[in-house]
């Protein structure tokens, strides 16, 4: 995939203006670094413990064990599955651990270590729902999928419609809700969720074909020698009988072998009540507010109001250029999506050699949306100071820069409060959209236990409650500015 | 009138401006003395204001020479350098003060900080020592006491002191009025122009434009009959009272019934 030229530009050019340059580094000292992406909502495979809210399951286990044996240092990168494969292309993980499918369309662009799970297919259903119970009854009926998964292609192949869903519980509940007739997915999944939801509004209509999955890690082309190791790896604990034990701890059965995935038995992965849940994730929600969205909110904020008065000024120059400019900047801002925004500056700018951490990417993509939005709102303010204004700057003898900062702005700030107060709040909400390149934040972590827990109405109720909490006080500060800010009007 | 223009404080000779198609300034001559008042008049749309204007280069004049003291400009042949230009405009507009028709005060900051930014922030003069210059001049408008006052606190007449008191902050050579009073409710004129008068009385050199009559008579040294973008009569204080020319005489007589 490659991105047109003229927007590549202007996102390198606002970038370098930012004067962020980034690179991760994969080897520190002797023993190398590597990064594991995971989705970190996928139990019994990839998710946080109820007790520790460490990363835990059953492929964290055996990444682990394989970097023991291969002599890895393992640095882990929580994201959505669609995100995994995105972020291994553009060198921010190096391995994925979050039972990868093989297929043909991956095998063309990804290495694959020997397979640490085998698992079929099968097809969840309501449980009042008698039409389907093979494949062939999915034709002309729609599936909650993952885009990226393997199962979506199977469902796809079905002749089902599919629709697209961020991991499989929002999909659970799409189809309780009757909103999709079927779900797709791997049978060691859908075990572990009918265990730890504890539903009986879902049930297991039946097997999707007879074929038996390969899942196994996933690396990039080029490294080859991470494959190697693994795979040596990956032989030894299978000789100890290391992932036999790993695999026997979750399923009672072991899928590191073919033919092992009839016999599985889960236990739910989470036991809690649904008060047990959000008192123990109000906390871990609160450090994502305070570790994420608050200090993304203040940065971008901060350069974004700079880089809106250096437009707004541009627009009012005579200079029709820095004017172009600034009205292109405007235009393809306010003209795309802030997600398309971060994806570019998180995954696309890497391929032509420009690689942000998490953080600076959200920092910079946010920071170039809201000053984006704010330079009409500058202009408009500084437009709305009288001319008489400029001219008693002038005859005190003020030049341009001393009668914007003295006289101007500070008048244009007044009535510019309102509107931007109002950016400012969309910013702080915008921030939930930072996870999805990487940044831990609040909304995240409700994602990750929801997953885990299936409480998703508590949760995100709880999120939803965190951000109007920060907006009521933002709000509550925006009289007094507004005061001290006009005490010269009578 | 002096001949001499040496001992001229001000000189203007030749200047021309246009506003689109339309002719303003017309080839206007005139020049002042130091401590002098000189009152420019006429019809609206005579040009009065756009030669005021010229004189700190709030307009620029198409062509002609703005001298005030050492400082000049031949806008006719203006220096070709960029910032020798900017110099040129920033000597020139150093020489005078400028009180505006509609006072123009900063509204954010107090009385004293507008008498004290030019001083303090263009002139880098120490805060302390234009703060004190500041309440003098305060004191020197009849407005003593009232330098924590934003502006919107003040009346009109008040304002307008505030005018011109922060226009005397910058030490200039020569004061400009740019219609002082015509803005203010007609019992508030009387403060104004009185402070105007003990400038003129301490010998600051003024260019008023002004529709007040009487009050031209009682403080002109030299009055300028501007009309269709020229001098029409030029003369002491006795233009007022006994004007040459007709054009003169038909706008006296209508601006004294009106008043």
């Amino acid at each position: 995939m490659r991105l047109t030229r003229p927007l590549l530009l202007l996102a390198v050019i606002s970038a370098a203006l930012l004067g962020f340059a980034g690179s991760a580094s994969a080897d520190e000292g002797d023993r190398p670094v590597v990064r594991v992406g995971t989705e970190g909502v996928y139990p019994p495979f990839s998710y946080r413990d109820q007790d520790t809210n460490e990363l835990t399951g059953f492929d964290i286990d055996v990444v682990k064990a394989v970097a023991e044996e291969a002599g890895w240092d393992l640095k882990f990168v929580e994201a959505p599955f669609d995100s995994l494969f995105p972020a291994l292309d553009s060198d921010r993980i190096d391995v994925i651990a979050n039972q990868v499918a093989i297929n043909p369309e991956r095998k063309a662009r990804y290495l694959f270590s020997t397979p640490y799970t085998y698992s079929h297919g099968v097809i969840v259903t309501a449980v009042d729902n008698d039409d389907i119970t093979t494949l062939d009854d999915l034709k002309g009926r729609t599936t909650a999928q993952t885009a990226s998964s393997n199962w979506a292609q199977v469902a796809k192949d079905a002749g089902a419609k599919v629709q697209y869903v961020q991991d499989f519980g929002p999909g659970v509940e799409l189809l309780i809700q009757g909103r999709v007739d079927a779900i797709v997915n791997d049978n060691i999944a859908v075990l572990d969720y009918l265990a730890t939801s504890g539903t009986d509004e879902v049930k297991i209509a039946g097997d999707a074909g007879d074929e038996i999955l390969e899942q196994a890690l996933t690396f990039r082309k080029s490294d080859a020698d991470l494959q190697q190791q693994a795979n040596d790896a990956m032989k030894a604990l299978t000789d100890d009988g290391t992932l036999a034990k790993i695999s026997d701890g979750y399923f009672g059965a072991d899928v590191t072998v073919q033919s092992g995935s009839e016999d599985v038995d889960v236990e739910a992965s989470d036991s809690r009540t649904t008060w047990e849940v959000v008192k123990d994730t109000a906390w871990p929600m609160f450090v994502g507010l305070i570790k994420g969205n608050i200090p993304l909110t203040l940065a971008s904020f901060v350069i974004g109001m700079v880089l809106a008065v250096g437009a707004a000024l541009a627009r009012l120059s005579s200079s029709r250029i820095l004017d172009w400019i600034a009205r292109a900047y405007i235009s393809v801002i306010r003209g795309t999506p802030l997600l398309v925004q971060l994806f570019i500056v998180f995954y696309g700018l890497p391929q032509i050699g420009i690689d942000l951490d998490p953080y600076p990417a959200a920092i910079v993509a946010l920071s170039l949306n809201v000053g984006g939005y704010a330079a009409e709102v500058v202009r408009a303010s500084i437009l709305s100071v009288p001319r008489g204004q400029y001219e008693a700057a002038t005859v005190v003898g003020m030049d341009y820069w001393q009668s914007m900062r003295r006289i101007v702005l500070p008048q244009a700030a007044r009535i510019a409060v309102p509107p931007l107060s109002n950016t400012l709040l969309s910013l702080i909400k915008d921030t939930a959209l930072a996870s999805l390149v990487l940044v831990p934040e609040l909304f995240r972590e409700a994602q990750v236990t929801a997953a885990a827990t299936t409480e998703y109405l508590p949760l995100y109720a709880m999120a939803a409650l965190y951000f109007w909490v920060v907006c009521y006080l933002v709000s509550v500060v925006q009289g007094p500015l507004e005061r001290r800010l006009g005490r010269y009007v009578a | 009138m002096s001949t001499s223009h040496l001992t001229d404080l001000i000189e203007v000779r030749g200047l021309e401006k246009s506003f689109g198609d339309q002719q303003v300034l017309k080839g206007v001559d005139f020049s002042a003395e130091s401590g002098t008042v000189s009152v420019l008049l006429g019809p609206s749309g005579s040009g009065k204001t756009t030669v005021l204007r010229s004189l700190n280069v709030l307009e620029t004049p198409d062509s002609g020479l703005v001298r005030i003291s050492d400082a000049s400009l031949d806008f006719g042949s203006p220096p070709t350098d960029k910032s020798a230009y900017r110099r040129a405009v920033k000597a020139l507009r150093a020489r005078s003060g400028m009180v505006f028709q509609s006072h123009n005060l900063f509204p954010h900051k107090t009385v004293l900080g507008n008498l004290i930014e030019g001083p303090v922030q263009v002139q880098g003069r120490d805060r302390d020592e234009a703060a004190a210059a500041a309440r003098q001049l305060l004191e020197q408008v009849g407005l003593a006491g009232r330098e924590d006052a934003y502006p919107s606190q003040l009346s009109g007449g008040q304002q307008q002191r505030v005018g011109i008191a922060r226009a005397l902050a910058l030490k200039p050579e020569v004061l400009l009025l740019d219609e002082p009073t015509s803005a203010l409710d007609p019992e508030l004129v009387g403060e104004v122009l009185a402070v105007i008068r003990d400038l003129a009385a301490e010998n600051w050199t003024l260019v008023i434009v002004t529709h007040e009559v009487r009050f031209a008579r009682d403080v002109a040294d030299q009055v300028l009959f501007l009309d269709g973008g020229v001098v029409a009569e030029r003369g002491g204080a006795e233009v007022l009272t006994d004007p040459r020319e007709e054009r003169t005489q038909r706008f006296l007589s209508r601006v004294l019934d009106a008043g």
